[in-house]
């Protein structure tokens, strides 16, 4: 089981002011983060914000335009065979090709990946009951899935990224998904690097949390030490955000009180005491839609968006 | 083999709940020393949680004294806290029902019991010292 | 590699073969009685040797009659866009299929960089074709062979048939939309788009060009010629033609009882310099889509916009409609291309 952020271990990634841009437009600027070996990260961003450029250049797929990308310590080249090798990768919606076998995806992946492992591959659709010799196109959603998963680990890369994994399956389908992840994670020693959408059911699975938006990073770090720093501050609405301790992410104004994202040093926050203040602790959830709707001080300099519209709810939906 | 739920909606962190969950089960009688823990992959899978978290929690399991690994062998029950007889653990319950009806009856609301149970707590505790 | 090019082509080689297999049918059919009338009108034959069809006119006329027939004509006319439309239909969905469905995000992230994926596949596929152009050609020719005799094999309708050029012809409506494919990035586009130009030049170098590989010749026309009501002069069904040669091919009849025309032994000269047009415009356009690809590799095919699903914003436990701020708002501007991609194919599902 790989040590979560042991001390002088190579991390799985990191970028070093990552940045690529298409024409004058910039798609990702400046991002700079890190993942450990092990570690089950999830990237967070709606869409536009850079999530799949950041993927593509770690995956090799895309060379960038500024600053580089290190998987496991190595920096290669983007699309040369070295850096194709270090990570595995499951596009969204698990592309495999509709006429082939499940028997043919695999001699392909043979066929592509030096290091593949038949075995791991073969033995994995047993367990989940899907026959080789079954044509891709009537699988159902969540075997395609599975097929995608199973090659990406057959390639025995060290890093795997998944490209919104789950969005398209159904809730079953997406719950034994992620149960395979989770068991893969548990028993390879490989790190997960998983985009998404949906924010609610991150927290039990990730423990790195990266938050693009805006062609930015606008948080990143270990999930729990993250959430041990920010508090959900309940204030009366006169109080401006100066009076508050710690920095101000995003806030809520009602009629008579305003609710405030704060980051801030716990200790430091028992000791302000004020009457009227209420701070609880923030939930995944809300401490990534609260960076969400951060008016964010980082840009990526493009030319004006359209107002950015905030999201229909500031507060978190539970499920 | 022993396992685990997770309760998504309490808002108690999930490695919490892991070792919540095995130190209830050491009080209730339903773990006992030398008992296996499950492996980490198995809780993962089972769970459908991060398997850090559940690293985690196996961790502050031993810095408790609760449990300890064996390299090789997994992670296993090492306290020796005596389990409360399950007789006791009836009779107790019984007279806790019939307590909590009690006060049902005089028209105390939850809340009000668990603040009442706190603040007996805090009396004795008080007393010990 | 080889194996995944090989597999990914495998229907497309099977539809060939098919092909290959009916044409062959109908020319061992339509061929065998040819060659039956051919040495039934027996005349014909010995006639030939002897006199360059003077004095078997008869025999001659029945045998053209029978095979040189108009309706014979306008379907062979017609079926010189086969080998465009076997160019088109195996090169058009080379690369843009990977593109429209999406599989370029599994083939391109396996172990093998993207310019070898390419150039294995192109190695292959266009190594079949020219195996599969060798085939036709060859039936094709076995099955001319008897007429060939009459017609000679310069004359249009039968020299795109024969030769070195329906391979060429079909290489070429491949290069183009290989390279039609990557740029356009949708199969069905990318080869109308590839077979409009090839057929311009095709008829181009058909009806421009060809007559003047070489400077052609011009000579008295022969005498029978000279005489009225004797059926010789220029066009397919003229045996023989006006220069009272087998073979030739008449361009025109001048004043003064000239004839311009390309002498028969100038049938490899001119399928060599034909080919080699056609091979250089598809190791063009094959060359083009290697460099690019790899020029491109510094950008994936699809830009990340318009991969935004008009539904997804950041879905915090309930799907929302409509999308959140940042969606669309940065999104980077690519270009008239963005807009003929298309998403992937769980949309149609």
């Amino acid at each position: 089981m790989a040590e979560h952020n042991a001390e002088g271990s190579v991390p799985a990634l990191r970028t070093d002011r990552l940045g690529r841009r298409y024409g004058r437009m910039w798609a990702l600027r400046d991002c700079t983060i890190e993942v450990p070996a092990g570690a089950v990260a999830a990237l967070v961003g709606p869409n536009g914000a850079g999530k799949t450029t950041l993927l593509e250049m770690i995956i090799g797929l895309l060379e960038p335009t500024e600053g580089q990308v290190a998987v496991f310590g190595e920096t290669s080249r983007a699309g040369t065979a070295q850096a194709l090798a270090r990570v595995g990768y499951v596009a969204q919606d698990h592309p495999l090709y509709r006429d082939f076998t499940v028997a043919d995806m695999f001699h392909l992946g043979r066929a592509m990946n030096p290091r593949w492992d038949q075995q791991v591959a073969a033995a994995r659709v047993d367990a989940l009951g899907i026959p080789l010799r079954r044509k891709v196109r009537h699988l159902s959603g969540g075997q395609r899935a599975q097929v995608s998963l199973t090659m990406a680990l057959a390639k025995r890369a060290p890093l795997l990224v998944l490209d919104e994994p789950v969005s398209s399956l159904d809730p079953v389908a997406r719950l034994e998904f992620m149960r395979d992840v989770m068991a893969s994670a548990a028993d390879a020693d490989l790190t997960f690097l998983i985009s998404s959408h949906v924010v609610s059911e991150l927290e039990r699975f990730c423990d790195w949390l990266i938050v693009l938006a805006s062609g930015h990073v606008q948080l990143a770090g270990p999930a729990d030490d993250l959430l041990a720093v920010h508090r959900l501050l309940t204030v009366p609405r006169a109080v401006p955000d100066a009076e508050l301790p710690g920095t101000a992410i995003h806030r809520t104004d009602s009629d008579r009180h305003s609710t405030v994202l704060v980051r801030t040093d716990p200790v430091q926050l028992a000791v302000q005491g004020h009457a009227g203040w209420q701070a609880d602790p923030v939930s995944f959830e809300e401490l990534v839609m609260g960076y969400l709707q951060r008016p964010s001080a980082a840009t990526t300099g493009n030319p004006a968006p359209a107002a950015q519209r905030p999201a229909a709810s500031a507060k978190a939906v539970t499920r | 083999m022993f396992r685990f739920r997770l309760d998504g909606s309490s808002g108690v962190p999930p490695y919490l709940q892991l070792v919540h969950q095995v130190r209830q089960a050491l009080l209730l009688g339903y773990l006992q020393e030398g008992d296996r823990l499950p492996t980490v992959k198995d809780v993962a899978a089972d769970l459908v949680i991060n398997p850090n978290t559940v690293v985690k929690a196996y961790r502050q399991l031993e810095h408790e004294g609760i449990a300890g690994g064996r390299p090789g062998q997994g992670t296993f029950i090492t306290a020796t806290s005596s389990p409360v007889p399950a007789q006791t653990q009836q009779d107790l319950r019984a007279s806790l029902e019939a307590w909590l009806r009690a006060a049902q009856e005089a028209g105390m609301s939850d809340e009000a019991v668990t603040a009442l149970i706190a603040a007996a707590r805090h009396g004795m505790r008080k007393e010990r010292v | 590699m080889i194996w995944v090019s090989w597999r990914q082509h495998r229907g497309q080689a099977i539809a060939c073969l098919a092909l290959l297999a009916a044409l062959a049918v109908y020319a061992v059919i339509e061929g065998s009685s040819m060659r039956t009338a051919f040495s039934n009108d027996g005349l014909v034959g010995t006639c030939l040797a002897r006199t360059q069809g003077t004095g078997c006119e008869n025999g001659v006329g029945a045998f053209m009659g029978e095979f040189g027939s108009a309706v014979n004509i306008a379907f062979w006319s017609v079926c010189l866009i086969i080998p465009g439309l076997i160019g088109v239909l195996v090169g058009g969905s080379l690369i843009a299929r990977e593109l429209e469905y999406g599989t370029w995000r599994l083939a391109w992230s396996q172990t093998v960089p993207r310019t070898r994926w390419l150039a294995v596949k192109l190695a292959l596929v266009t190594g079949g074709l020219i195996v599969l152009g060798a085939a036709i050609t060859a039936v094709i020719m076995w099955y001319r062979a008897p007429m060939d005799r009459l017609t000679g094999r310069l004359q249009h309708n039968i020299f795109d048939y024969e030769g070195l050029v329906p391979t060429a012809y079909i290489l070429c409506a491949f290069g183009f939309a290989v390279l039609a494919g990557l740029l356009i990035r949708r199969s069905i586009p990318a080869m109308v788009a590839a077979f409009v130009p090839w057929l311009a030049i095709r008829l181009v170098v058909e009806f421009v060009l060809r007559p003047r590989f070489l400077a052609p010749v011009t000579g008295p026309m022969s005498a029978r010629c000279q005489q009225p009501s004797v059926g010789c002069g220029s066009g397919i069904s003229s045996v023989p033609q006006a220069t009272g040669h087998i073979g030739d091919w008449v361009l025109s009849m001048n004043p003064g009882n000239l004839v311009t025309y390309q002498p028969a032994d100038r049938f490899w000269p001119f399928q060599c310099i034909e080919a080699g047009i056609f091979v250089a415009l598809t190791a063009t356009a094959l060359g083009a889509t290697i460099w690019l690809l790899h020029r491109r590799a510094a950008w994936t095919a699809l830009s990340p916009a318009h991969r935004a699903r008009p539904r997804a914003g950041l879905r915090s436990g309930r799907p929302r409609g409509g999308a959140v701020g940042g969606d669309g708002a940065v999104s980077p501007r690519r270009g008239r291309s963005r807009w003929l991609s298309r998403r992937d194919e769980s949309e149609r599902d």
